[in-house]
């Protein structure tokens, strides 16, 4: 987490410095942007952390930013939305349209805060995640097309026996097949296998 | 006894003679008398004819009269009522003729308007034909409204001896307008209360940007403190961060003050140029923002106007910042704002503001002005229709165009200080 930035998309750059302030007190690292254009023109999706955006901003607002980035295919960084006071419906929108929280102008400071930590918090366990799913996803690239036969026979609660008799083989080659499956999924026990499976299959 | 006799003779002839011219005599005095009378009798039949005519005229007239939908009466001078019509009857609630024939019409006229109806009938019976309104309280004590036109009649000598007055109930009519002029009132506080609200949520977003500032700065540094993870030096600058931002706030309020301060509009001589130059540098900051440059083209020795300057500023600014706006929100790639002034025929003087926007849509371009018209998401409507009425009130014109190309130009006239005031203008300013 000692590596996540918030990134501050404000127009108005005294807000901005004055966020930069406030956030660094809880020793985090703070980029400010004076406008959505500037902070995509430099957006990296591999940095982890989270974006502290105000809803209005000329140019291009903070919802057309946030529009921007869904549109990319690659996962990216939560937003944290600052609106105007009693603009319910601005708040609303980014909340539809997948903001990961809002603040209401005047903010107290321990509430933005909170939310930040809760941001990058929720953008590194997404980050963890997508990074099992590509292990998951290379772990099942190596397996053998008739390793997946078995496997999938095996998921489908069939004995050694049946399977061997479905595929035409022996029991012991069936055998042979499935201790391989085993040790490339790095699976301890059948139950271990059997979710690895579904997971993956989830994912697929 | 021959010439006796002879002279008997000649005098029985001399008696038939005679008599025989009186009988002739008598005979063509007959004639003649029935030849008279015969023309009499033609005369009579003549003048019966006219009777009979005149007669079956003021029948139909009396007919028409007495059908008239609308009340026609006579009057004399002192207002007594001579004839009135079964409308004019029903109009005053009366239910017989006598309730109101011979008697004075201001039983009928309200209080309040009597003097001036006294004044109305004296100005008809000096030979005016007039059209007045008053309100009347009917011989049953109902209140309406009632216009009347009234027209002298005169005798065959020129004299006037009567007025005609036609009259109406116009109590409908009277209270559609003063309906009207209600929901104009209506409307003008909407428009009031309107333009204060966008100025309200404009003012607040521009303090609450300082403000949410100084909040953040001084949060930063009282976490700072409370940690002990601070060195004293390191505070100084988030502190100066606050102190400027105040000071932003400040100027806001600044500025509201001088745009509150001065309702009543007050004319005077006023330079154009200098109001342009005004305005273009209370938007630089806005304009530079939004990527946009503010040209000016401004007349060298521009006449002066008669003008509210801040009014007029209002007008300008409005337009400057409809410009950035539209020009922002249709994100055009050439943002260029061209203030023009310059003089227009020998007394007025114009000024000309042009953008490289997107344009208006020249369906909507007569709506423009229109209070309550917008294309802006958040815009109220009220700033063009203002900026009209402000142009208006000061005797000039305002229109918009739409160029092919894109672009919108808005032009403005307002009269300019004649030429010999416009010295002695300049006299006083140099003696001052």
């Amino acid at each position: 987490m000692s590596d996540a930035t918030v990134f501050i998309v404000d127009d108005d750059r005294a807000v901005a410095r004055s966020l930069r302030w406030l956030i660094e007190s809880v020793r985090l690292k703070v980029e400010t942007y004076a406008s959505a254009h500037d902070f995509l023109d430099a957006y990296d999706a591999a940095r982890p952390g989270c974006l502290v955006l105000d809803v209005r901003m000329p140019e291009m607002s903070g919802l057309e930013l946030q529009q921007r980035l869904a549109a990319r295919p690659a996962y990216h960084l939560p937003i944290v939305f600052i609106t105007g006071h009693g603009d319910v419906q601005m708040a609303v929108r980014a909340v539809k349209a997948g903001a990961f929280d809002f603040v209401e102008k005047p903010f107290n400071d321990q509430d933005l805060l909170d939310r930040v930590q809760r941001a990058i918090a929720h953008d590194a366990a997404q980050r963890e995640r997508e990074c099992q799913r590509e292990q998951r996803r290379a772990l099942f690239a190596s397996l053998t097309a008739r390793e997946r036969e078995v496997l999938d026979l095996v998921v489908e609660g069939l004995s050694n026996k049946a399977i061997a008799n479905s595929l035409g083989v022996s029991a012991k080659t069936v055998e042979f097949h499935r201790a391989k499956v085993m040790e490339k999924l790095h699976a301890r026990s059948l139950t271990d296998l059997v979710k690895l499976a579904m997971q993956y299959a989830s994912e697929a | 006894m021959g010439i006796e006799s002879d002279a008997i003779w000649l005098g029985l002839v001399a008696l038939g003679g005679a008599l025989a011219a009186a009988l002739i005599a008598l005979a063509v005095a007959a004639l003649r008398l029935r030849e008279a009378e015969q023309r009499v009798r033609d005369k009579e039949v003549e003048h019966q004819g006219v009777l009979d005519r005149l007669q079956e005229n003021e029948y139909r007239l009396r007919a028409i009269i007495e059908s008239e939908p609308e009340c026609v009466k006579l009057q004399a001078a002192d207002g007594t009522v001579l004839e009135i019509n079964p409308a004019g009857l029903k109009l005053v609630d009366a239910d017989r003729f006598e309730d109101i024939v011979g008697k004075p019409i201001y039983s009928v006229v309200a209080p309040e308007c009597i003097e001036i109806y006294r004044e109305n009938m004296r100005r008809v019976f000096a030979g005016e034909a007039l059209v007045y309104e008053f309100r009347s309280i009917t011989l049953k004590g109902r209140t309406c409204w009632m216009e009347t036109h009234a027209v002298p009649l005169r005798d065959a000598r020129g004299a006037i001896y009567a007025l005609l007055g036609i009259t109406r109930d116009v109590t409908e009519h009277k209270l559609a307008e003063e309906q009207v002029r209600r929901h104009q009132t209506e409307l003008a506080r909407v428009a009031r209360l309107s333009t204060m609200g966008e100025m309200a949520t404009g003012l607040a977003h521009e303090l609450n940007q300082p403000l949410a500032a100084i909040a953040n700065f001084a949060r930063g540094c009282i976490r700072r403190l409370r940690s002990g993870d601070v060195a004293p030096g390191e505070l100084i600058r988030p502190l100066e961060e606050v102190c400027q931002q105040a000071e932003r706030a400040g100027e806001v309020m600044r500025h509201v003050r001088d745009f509150v301060r001065k309702r009543e509009p007050v004319l005077a001589a006023t330079d154009l140029n200098q109001i342009v130059r005004g305005v273009a540098k209370f938007n630089e900051m806005e304009t530079r923002q939004q990527n946009a440059v503010l040209k000016l083209d401004l007349a060298p020795e521009l006449p002066r106007v008669w003008a509210d300057p801040i009014m007029v500023e209002q007008v300008i600014g409005n337009l400057v910042r409809n410009s950035i706006e539209a020009m922002a929100e249709a994100r055009s790639r050439r943002r260029e704002i061209t203030i023009r002034t310059a003089a227009s025929g020998r007394d007025a003087v114009e000024v000309e503001i042009g953008d490289t926007g997107p344009g208006i849509d020249g369906a909507l371009i007569d709506q423009v002005f229109d209070q309550f018209f917008t294309t802006k998401p958040e815009g109220v409507g009220m700033g063009l229709s203002i900026s009209r009425s402000i142009v208006e009130s000061h005797g000039g014109s305002i229109r918009a165009e739409s160029r092919a190309g894109g672009g919108a130009t808005f032009r403005f006239s307002l009269q300019a200080v004649a030429q010999r005031e416009s010295s002695v203008e300049r006299r006083y300013s140099i003696h001052r």
